[in-house]
């Protein structure tokens, strides 16, 4: 080989190998050309195209920061997933959790302490923030997630359905209305089969416990508390629970539901769904939908549901704050006071609920406003919900009540038990 | 062939003949109704869906069912993931496959008994072992998400390798020792002499894994979480999941988009596909 | 070595590598690993296992839910696997012959054998709706009320049974074809002469001329229906309350959703260990088989 081509062999070498070392005195310094950060999002329709354009007006805000979101299916996907890229070192640098997800990774500290930026905000950032909905974004008291799309259980009512059985247009307001109220929505037909009924009680996989907590926490009673104590074999839990199986097997006036099918083709008069999907519903209905507080019994105390946004340990200092930008952005009045409108979602702060546009839109469409109003009856879901396990065994839980129709205190007994094994698994 | 016996037509045998056809078209009906009733409802608005007694055609088609289907997840990714998972998978596992069986049918050497028990003994082994241990491989090399995650997993072959060997060892080995003396090289040795020798299922035996990985389901819902990178089988699922928004109507216009390929592929090849399983069962 | 052997071996080597490689890493290995993490706690997520002996054993062994299972698994493959054989045997006897219009009956009969699981469980999830599914048309006339499958303790189970009987019929039916086939017509004459009956013909003659078939059938079925899990996956999810619940589906609701990786590699190893003991027996009885 001529000398003068090993030099340049040499040359080039020391270049390459040196680059890390260029590239990490680089990463001090703001990158040059925009950031790009990847956004999981879940949830569909309406909801989904919402979070779209609020990615779409952010990117179009500025130019040092580009988002772009991936749809990434329901809240069980994006666990899954997101478990799935942890182990792969491939993790998104924003995501959308089911609220309970949350302490899963930030037990495993994959998300980042937000608490280090919000340091570096105006005063009053943080507490403009609606405190039912911030509160379970905290973990042993470390800040790791803000309020994205915050839900809260409904009760849809059909109106025509309830004129017709000769009561009036307007949700029972509580358990013992609906009750009462079932024995006349209730219809069976001369071959003994149950042809209309009150209310679908929602087994699905990933809901069945939300709206049971509601019902709980209606009775006065807890699922659990924040140290992971079960509260299901208490009296209200029990009073509940047997009020859900006596109106499915004795009044038949309720049937176990696992898709909103049967509130549409009017087989049930009543159905439970998040203030999320009130835009899809009314979409679909070709009746009047009243939508209402869940049914309150000793009080009205519902728990939130929906999303937080996070941010994983990526690394990457500048796409962190790229992220956290982003994260400012999608919690921040003006989205929020968008995304409330269009979804039903609830808005997360004070400023976003007084946003002028949105008050508008409540006052000229009033059923909307049954989100808002319910903010003042929130609290956090049961701590159970975040073990991987726990929405599992309150599905099982409910299908036990209603489907299987097994004695209530036992049901309970064995719930409570395979909860404590989940929570010993896992702590 | 088929039992050739000559009866008279008498009265007997008609009725015999006429409850033989009534059996047959009763289960034909049996399996062919599904598809009929899944194409009707896609059809349907939601008013006719609903209904009891049952609308068996719609009185209006609704084709605007298929185009809402369409736009509930990003189904032309998930054809495009389909088609190149399947794809690559195929050419792939055929190749392992064509080269393995070569050289168990072909080349001489003496632990060659040993391995081909070997690779036997594989096909006792039930997939469903390897989901988590393959999931771990695969988050470990980051390639979680990845085409070649779908893929590479699967193209190992026994039964392909199995089979071609049949057709290659159906020649005395004289054929392939003459090819030795005249120089050709392995290589040349299977694609011009061995491969053309199984001509008769070399088709079908690429269309039987196509179809089998186009079908694939559990292993890509393991391995793919991103929506983008899901196949068909995996995004309809996805969709099942849509909140609250799309009816039975649009279920059954998105069960059509992922059975409409596989379909078409068997009607056009059933004759061939029917004819070579029957023969590979005989076979044993 | 001579050289030719030489090269031979390298080519051999070179041709099979490719395979064994795979086989090794994604057939051969996951055993052994799966062995390894069964012996573990593990939730996919956290860098260090928690060693804990045969307690996933343990807590297989006395968990009711896996028993369950288990017994989900199965009555479901014996009630498949036998109402499989006697309905696709009875087509196959009828189609037996020179029939107008025969390979238009095979061809749809045989058409499920190919088709995506996932769309056809969606499919027939909406067959058996309650109210407006194509079944209730069929239970009318015989004044059935109409039945929740789906959501049903009871008849779960059963639905999915209709189902993997719906799509198995003709794959089983195109194979006792083609064991009919191979039976010597000159058997048939013999039997003629001697005037049987066709009842007579079937238990002395056929029958037992496709037992090596019915075998075969048997055994693959029983050990393919072992392994289900689409169909269960989408048409009832496993319940309700795991009436539908089966092996497979159970170990991926246990791995990829509750990331219980240790109880899962239980799972699948206790899976292995039987499908191959089925496995080793069909091949120790196949080779005793009496062919003539």
């Amino acid at each position: 080989m001529k000398k003068r081509n090993l030099v340049w062999i040499l040359l080039l070498a020391v270049l390459f190998l040196s680059s890390p070392l260029f590239a990490q005195a680089k990463s001090e310094a703001k990158p040059e050309g925009p950031i790009k950060i990847v956004y999981w999002r879940s949830l569909t329709g309406v909801a989904g195209e919402s979070q779209d354009e609020v990615v779409r007006r952010f990117n179009a805000s500025r130019n040092d920061i580009i988002v772009e979101a991936e749809f990434q299916g329901a809240y069980a996907e994006i666990l899954q997933k997101m478990t799935a890229a942890v182990a792969a070192g491939d993790m998104p640098d924003v995501v959308l959790l089911d609220s309970p997800h949350m302490p899963i990774f930030a037990k495993n500290g994959v998300l980042v302490d937000l608490g280090q930026y919000v340091k570096d905000e105006p005063k009053g950032f943080i507490d403009d923030y609606i405190p039912g909905l911030l509160a379970d974004g905290y973990y042993h008291g470390t800040l790791y997630a803000l309020p994205a799309m915050r839900s809260t259980p409904l009760l849809y009512v059909n109106g025509d359905m309830l004129a017709a059985a000769g009561l009036p247009r307007r949700a029972p307001e509580t358990w013992d209305e609906l009750r009462e109220w079932g024995k006349k929505l209730t219809k069976i037909n001369a071959k003994g089969e149950l042809e209309q009924s009150a209310i679908g009680l929602t087994t699905g996989l990933t809901t069945a416990h939300w709206y049971f907590q509601g019902a709980v926490y209606a009775f006065g009673g807890l699922v659990s508390d924040e140290d992971f104590g079960i509260h299901l074999t208490d009296a209200p839990a029990l009073e509940l629970a047997q009020l859900w199986q006596d109106m499915v097997f004795k009044d038949r006036s309720a049937i176990p539901s696992n898709s909103h099918d049967d509130f549409f083709n009017k087989k049930v008069a009543m159905v439970f769904g998040s203030t999320g999907s009130m835009g899809n519903v009314y979409s679909r209905a070709d009746f009047q939908v009243i939508p209402a507080f869940l049914p309150g019994q000793k009080q009205n105390l519902v728990p939130v549901g929906g999303a937080v946004i996070a941010m994983p340990k990526t690394g990457d200092t500048w796409k962190q704050w790229a992220a956290w930008e982003f994260l400012k952005y999608f919690t921040g009045t003006e989205s929020q006071a968008y995304l409330a409108r269009l979804t039903g979602y609830m808005p997360n702060s004070y400023s976003a609920s007084k946003d002028p546009e949105l008050v508008a839109y409540y006052d000229a469409n009033p059923q909307w406003k049954v989100a808002i109003d319910q903010l003042n009856y929130v609290r956090p879901q049961a701590s159970v919900i975040s073990l991987p396990k726990g929405t599992a065994i309150l599905q099982q839980m409910v299908e036990k009540l209603i489907i299987a129709n097994r004695d209530v205190k036992t049901v309970m007994e064995e719930t409570t038990a395979d909860l404590k094994k989940e929570y010993n698994d896992n702590y | 062939m088929a039992r050739i016996v000559f009866r008279k037509k008498t009265p007997s045998w008609i009725i015999g003949r006429t409850l033989t056809h009534l059996v047959l078209i009763i289960f034909t009906l049996a399996v062919g109704l599904p598809f009929f009733w899944m194409i009707t409802t896609a059809l349907k608005s939601p008013a006719e869906v609903a209904t009891f007694p049952p609308i068996w055609w719609p009185k209006t088609i609704k084709w605007d069912n298929f185009s809402k289907a369409w736009a509930t997840a990003p189904f032309g990714r998930f054809y495009i993931n389909s088609f190149v998972t399947a794809i690559t998978g195929v050419l792939l596992e055929v190749s392992i496959a064509a080269l393995s069986a070569y050289a168990f049918a072909c080349i001489r050497f003496k632990y060659r008994d040993f391995f081909f028990l070997v690779m036997l003994a594989a096909l006792m082994i039930p997939s469903q072992i390897a989901l988590i241990p393959n999931y771990v491989i695969l988050s470990k090399l980051k390639w979680i998400n990845t085409y070649k995650g779908i893929v590479i997993p699967y193209v190992s072959s026994v039964f392909g390798t199995f089979l071609l060997r049949q057709y290659f060892l159906s020649v005395p080995s004289s054929l392939y020792e003459a090819a030795e003396i005249d120089g050709l090289s392995h290589f040349k040795t299977l694609i011009y002499i061995a491969l053309p020798l199984a001509k008769p299922v070399l088709g079908t035996l690429v269309l039987y894994i196509f179809i089998g990985k186009w079908n694939n389901y559990l292993w890509p819902l393991i391995v793919t979480t991103k929506q983008r990178m899901r196949t068909l089988p995996v995004g309809l699922a996805m969709v099942r999941d849509a909140e609250y928004a799309i009816g039975p109507e649009h279920l059954m216009a998105a069960a059509i988009f992922v059975l409409v390929p596989v379909l078409i592929v068997y009607f056009f090849s059933q004759r061939k596909l029917i004819e070579a399983i029957a023969a590979g069962a005989v076979k044993g | 070595m001579t050289k030719r052997a030489k090269r031979d071996a390298l080519t051999f080597a070179l041709f099979t590598f490719p395979n064994f490689l795979l086989l090794t890493v994604f057939v051969f290995w996951p055993i052994f690993y799966s062995l390894f993490l069964s012996f573990f706690k593990w939730d996919m997520i956290a860098p260090k296992k928690r060693f804990i002996g045969l307690e996933n054993y343990r807590v297989m062994f006395t968990d009711p839910v896996f028993w369950l299972v288990t017994k989900n698994t199965l009555i479901l493959s014996v009630w498949v696997v036998v109402l499989k054989l006697v309905i696709s045997l009875s087509l196959a006897l009828v189609m037996n012959r020179d029939l107008k219009g025969r390979s238009f009956y095979q061809a749809i009969i045989f058409s499920p054998t190919f088709t995506t699981s996932v769309a056809v469980a969606m499919v027939w999830r909406w067959i058996l709706e309650p109210d407006y599914g194509l079944l209730r048309v069929f239970m009318r006339p015989f004044g059935i009320a109409p039945i929740n499958w789906i959501e049903s303790t009871t008849h779960s189970l059963p639905a999915v049974i209709i189902v993997l009987i719906w799509v198995g019929i003709g794959y089983d039916m195109v194979i006792f074809l083609a064991g009919l086939k191979n039976i010597p017509p000159e058997l048939y004459d013999a039997g003629l002469v001697d005037g049987v009956n066709p009842l007579q013909e079937f238990i002395h003659i056929t029958f037992p001329l496709l037992s090596p078939t019915t075998f075969f059938l048997t055994i693959t079925g029983f050990i393919s229906a072992l392994k289900s899990f689409d169909i269960i996956s989408i048409l009832t999810g496993g319940g309700p309350l795991n009436s539908s619940n089966v092996l497979v589906h159970f170990l991926y609701e246990n791995a990829f959703r509750w990331f219980k990786t240790g109880y899962a590699s239980a799972l699948a190893l206790l899976l292995f260990v039987v499908i191959m003991a089925i496995t080793l027996i069909q091949n120790r009885l196949s080779k005793r088989w009496v062919h003539y």
